[in-house]
């Protein structure tokens, strides 16, 4: 038994692969070793030779809670895969795939050929993009009398008032406030995703993973999408279009990308 | 040019060395095609590491050491 096993990154078609010399490709997961096409018929998988010892499930798991060792790892992953899509239409695959023997490689590629080539098909020519919506609550809060009828209304009413209703009513403007606030966010983001869903094959509104505050504000909604590279044009202009309008509310767009396509290739069955 | 729009990476070179490191982690770790291999990591464990990433991350000199054997090596 060998003591390697086989760390997938990516599938793409054997003709791509075939324009991809293994010798120009950069640094596999672990340097030492070299990545490889496997592959059959119409299908090529880009693997490289992983030591068992540090990849079965348990040493993994083990190797997976070095947060360092991950990350290096994980921008290995990335690298590669990027390379790839870079230069032909490929599917991603997640970090971790691990096959034992090459048959098994083989064994795959065979049975899931069909819906992999379907799938290659449906991303010829697109590209993933990332939209972050982030959104400054001290700047939204003080634009928002502005814009909410009820709160000016209010405001109004509360300078006019007697200073024991006046405080009352203040304290009502603040609740107010918030709700309108929280109303005017989500309104901006829906805005925001059927704009940018308009120009775009697909959209996948994405989990935060944790409240991320940083110079721009809060992280509000995170997005994909998979948008045709001759359309790219169009959607960057929609979405700075849409960053200029809610601009003053406090809100700001973040695009990244372009990505290899993680986000539209995971609800298939694998 | 609007300022308030940030184009963290640009179409023509995929080259991502100012492309943020949280970012690309959560885009490898948690999303892409998950097909069944021999030996696999379960959603829960990935849940897991991330939260040490994000830990990792936040430290921005280890997230350069992670960047920079990204570039070289």
């Amino acid at each position: 038994m060998s003591a390697f096993a086989f760390y997938v990154y990516c599938i793409a078609e054997t003709a791509a692969a075939a324009q991809l010399p293994a010798g120009a490709l950069p640094v596999a997961i672990e340097e030492d070793a070299k990545l490889e096409w496997i592959s059959i018929n119409n299908l090529a998988a880009l693997v490289s030779q992983v030591p068992k010892e540090t990849y079965s499930e348990e040493s993994l798991a083990d190797h997976l809670t070095d947060a360092t060792w991950t990350a290096i790892r994980a921008m290995r992953h990335e690298t590669v895969v990027e390379y790839v899509a870079k230069r032909a239409s490929v599917i991603p695959l997640r970090f971790g795939t691990i096959y034992l023997e090459r048959s098994g490689i083989e064994q795959m590629l065979n049975e899931k050929g069909r819906e992999f080539e379907e799938i290659i098909e449906h991303l010829r020519g697109r590209e993933e993009w990332g939209v972050n919506v982030y959104c400054d609550r001290a700047v939204l809060l003080s634009s928002i009398t502005s814009v909410s009828p009820v709160l000016r209304d209010l405001v109004e009413r509360a300078q006019q008032a007697s200073p024991g209703q006046s405080y009352l009513m203040q304290k009502k403007i603040e609740t107010l406030k918030v709700d309108e606030a929280r109303t005017a966010v989500s309104r901006i983001v829906d805005e925001i995703e059927e704009k940018l869903k308009a120009q775009a094959d697909e959209a996948r509104r994405l989990r935060i993973l944790k409240v991320e505050t940083t110079e721009h504000g809060e992280l509000k909604a995170k997005f994909a999408f998979l948008v045709q590279r001759s359309g790219f044009e169009e959607f960057r202009d929609t979405a700075e279009q849409l960053a200029r309008e809610h601009q003053a509310a406090g809100v700001r767009l973040e695009l990244t990308g372009p990505w290899p396509v993680y986000n539209f290739v995971q609800d298939l069955k694998g | 040019m609007s300022t308030s729009f940030d184009q963290m990476i640009v179409s023509e070179e995929w080259d991502s060395t100012d492309l943020s490191l949280l970012e690309t982690l959560d885009h490898v770790l948690n999303r892409g095609l998950v097909i069944a291999g021999e030996i696999t990591i379960s959603v829960a464990d990935i849940d897991l590491v991330f939260v040490g990433l994000n830990v990792l991350v936040s430290s921005v000199e280890t997230a350069h050491e992670v960047l920079r054997k990204r570039q070289t090596e």
